[in-house]
């Protein structure tokens, strides 16, 4: 049965605080959320297998996985959660938000640090901080599973290539015991990425929003 | 005591008189006394009022004209293909950040997606004063707020009781006539007196629940021994359809009122009723519908293809099972304006009473129909292209937008083979890539 109908102001008020969304934007994912948790509280793992559009992707695991991952979560530095409440689906959607005009330097740079985390975190799957070799590799799997014609062994040449490439920058040394989110950060300086790793919403000028 | 039961009999006698007299009697014989067009005009006039003291009555000022969100979507994607994204990188940047536009579709997929959107109710752009529709209602001013009281007093007590008399005066009428004409022997004149009955209670269905239907092109209606196919969005396109022709229902058996009415009907007029065992054997099905359409003296078939009910805003993939049939396919285009009433079945959420209890408190079911010049399967072409065919002509027709999905996607999850394609079309890219010059030759990145 129906839990609640609308997000309560007080919610919705701490939303705009933490996440950066707008009320309208925090609105229209409020909606999303009820959706996919069949208007329960909280959303679990199985929730997100009703969305056809995520069978597509290759890394759906992965993607799903960060949202009960505590780590994003902003929990205790470990562990999976078994279920998500609304706060939480936001907190995870804020890493998607794209840059404002009116950030200034050390704003952006602790968002583009946030963005990177997130991926660093899609990347580490045993949560011991680093990015070895094999959790590289196994990205790289996923990313080309299902496809018949590749065999293990070009996907594993393409993941040695980028740690060789990453090498080149870190320290050879720091890439057999595996990279360090700092390395990763210095990987990243001077590439753009805050552009790649955004959803826009478009401007939702509708008076009254209507279901 | 005694005295009030006599007035209160004496009153409904009189109401129903007045019922009778003003809409059924006109109804049957096909003439319109202009009582819902006058009814629809105070309607329109009433809702542009109500939406201009909405417009005035929000806060921020809104520089830009209203617009409908483009495709009723909520975010904006980014439509770059892969191939382009990902060829104009940085190498290091490609090997890492092949990973940054799956997660990207990723998020826009679970922000939104394509086809869960259709399968709730269209998004209206102003309020229609029915509150169903406005989840956040705001006090805007006194005058609207008793606007919308008197709104809820004409539809729960004035309207339903009427259109639930109509409806009960319909659905009677349908089984006493059929079963009545069920008894003549086969002959034209069956035939003929089937088709008063079926057309007439029709009218009166369509009358109990305020519809509106303007008819487009109405040369290209289904002809006999023809399938008539057609986007579907509520149990009532059926009756939306039957209000101005005559056709074979095709359809599962069902228990309880609608079995009723399909067991007496299916004696008046040779309707295609499947037990629900049948339904599972496609073959028998086809066979069935084969020679229903061989006969050319027999009603057109109506079917949807869709399988299940859309929410008007697009038209899904058609089953190809119907347009294996053969015969002429008149397709159908139905398109409701969501202005006066949400006709869309969301199966998932509402049962069939609640849905029509829903449906007989709106205002008005207001639709268009355009008739479609028939289409025959081509040479070479096979029976998933001919349906592809027909679907396109009829989205465009409607201005609803086509999707490839398949309806039973409300239920069920995207096959693997979508997936894999997908999938595929991705590692070729990436072995094409990655495969230039594997080993970085000092590349900086500072």
């Amino acid at each position: 049965g129906r839990q609640w109908q609308e997000l309560p102001p007080g919610k919705r008020k701490k939303g705009e605080r933490g996440s950066g969304f707008t009320s309208e934007q925090i609105e229209h994912l409020h909606r999303r959320f009820r959706q996919l948790s069949r208007d329960q509280l909280t959303i679990r793992k199985e929730n997100f297998d009703s969305i056809p559009d995520l069978e597509f992707n290759p890394i759906r695991a992965k993607i799903v996985h960060a949202f009960f991952d505590k780590r994003n979560l902003r929990q205790e530095s470990s562990g999976l959660a078994d279920e998500i409440n609304f706060e939480d689906f936001l907190t995870i959607m804020s890493y998607f938000r794209p840059i404002e005009m009116n950030m200034d330097e050390e704003q952006l740079d602790r968002f583009r640090k946030e963005k990177l985390k997130f991926l660093f975190h899609m990347y580490d799957s045993d949560h011991d901080g680093k990015i070895t070799l094999q959790e590289y590799r196994n990205v790289v799997e996923e990313l080309l599973s299902g496809n018949p014609h590749l065999e293990k062994e070009s996907a594993r040449s393409i993941a040695d290539g980028a740690m060789m490439e990453a090498a080149s920058i870190c320290g050879p040394d720091q890439v057999y015991e595996g990279i360090t989110f700092e390395d990763f950060l210095k990987m990243w300086q001077g590439i753009d990425i805050e552009t790649k790793m955004h959803v826009r919403f478009l401007n939702m000028e509708t008076i009254a929003h209507c279901y | 005591m005694e005295e009030l039961g006599w007035l209160a009999a004496r009153l409904s006698a009189a109401w129903l008189a007045l019922v009778l007299a003003l809409i059924v009697l006109p109804s049957a014989l096909g003439v319109s006394l202009g009582i819902s067009e006058a009814y629809m005009w105070v309607l329109v006039k009433t809702l542009e009022w109500a939406t201009i003291r909405i417009e005035k009555g929000v806060k921020k000022p809104q520089p830009e004209v209203l617009k409908t969100p483009a495709a009723n979507g909520i975010i904006e994607r980014d439509e770059t293909p892969m191939e382009k994204e990902i060829a104009g990188l940085h190498r290091m940047e490609f090997q890492f950040s092949d990973i940054f536009y799956f997660c990207r579709k990723g998020f826009e997929a679970i922000v939104e997606d394509e086809v869960t959107q259709r399968f709730s109710s269209e998004e209206l752009v102003s309020w229609n004063l029915l509150t169903r529709t406005n989840v956040n209602f705001h006090y805007i001013s006194l005058r609207l707020t008793v606007v919308w009281v008197i709104g809820v007093i004409v539809r729960y007590c004035f309207l339903l009781p009427l259109r639930f008399t109509l409806a009960a005066i319909g659905i009677t009428s349908m089984i006493v006539g059929t079963t009545l004409v069920g008894q003549l022997p086969n002959s034209s004149v069956k035939n003929y007196l089937s088709e008063v009955v079926h057309l007439t209670c029709s009218r009166i269905l369509v009358r109990a629940l305020s519809g509106t239907i303007h008819y487009h092109n109405r040369e290209n209606k289904p002809q006999k021994g023809g399938i008539c196919v057609a986007n579907h969005t509520s149990p009532i396109d059926a009756i939306i359809l039957t209000n101005d022709g005559c056709y074979a229902m095709v359809g599962q058996v069902h228990g309880g009122l609608m079995g009723v009415i399909q067991r007496a009907t299916v004696k008046a007029c040779p309707h295609v009723w499947f037990e629900r065992s049948e339904i599972k054997d496609r073959h028998l099905v086809t066979k069935r519908l084969r020679e229903h359409v061989a006969n050319k003296s027999k009603l057109p078939i109506l079917i949807f293809p869709e399988g299940t009910c859309i929410n008007n805003t697009s038209v899904m993939m058609f089953k190809k099972g119907s347009f294996e049939i053969g015969g002429t396919i008149y397709p159908v285009a139905i398109k409701y304006d969501p202005q006066f009433g949400d006709a869309f079945w969301n199966s998932s959420k509402y049962n069939i009473v609640s849905y029509l209890l829903r449906i007989m408190t709106s205002w008005a079911i207001v639709c268009n129909v355009w008739y479609m010049p028939p289409m025959v399967r081509k040479e070479g072409e096979d029976a998933v292209q001919f349906a592809n065919r027909v679907r396109s002509a009829i989205a465009h027709q409607g201005g609803l937008a086509e999707l490839p999905w398949d309806g039973g996607l409300k239920r069920a999850k995207v096959k693997d083979s979508f997936k894999e394609e997908q999938q595929k079309n991705y590692s070729k890219m990436l072995v094409r890539n990655g495969s230039i010059g594997s080993l970085p030759t000092g590349t900086e990145s500072d």
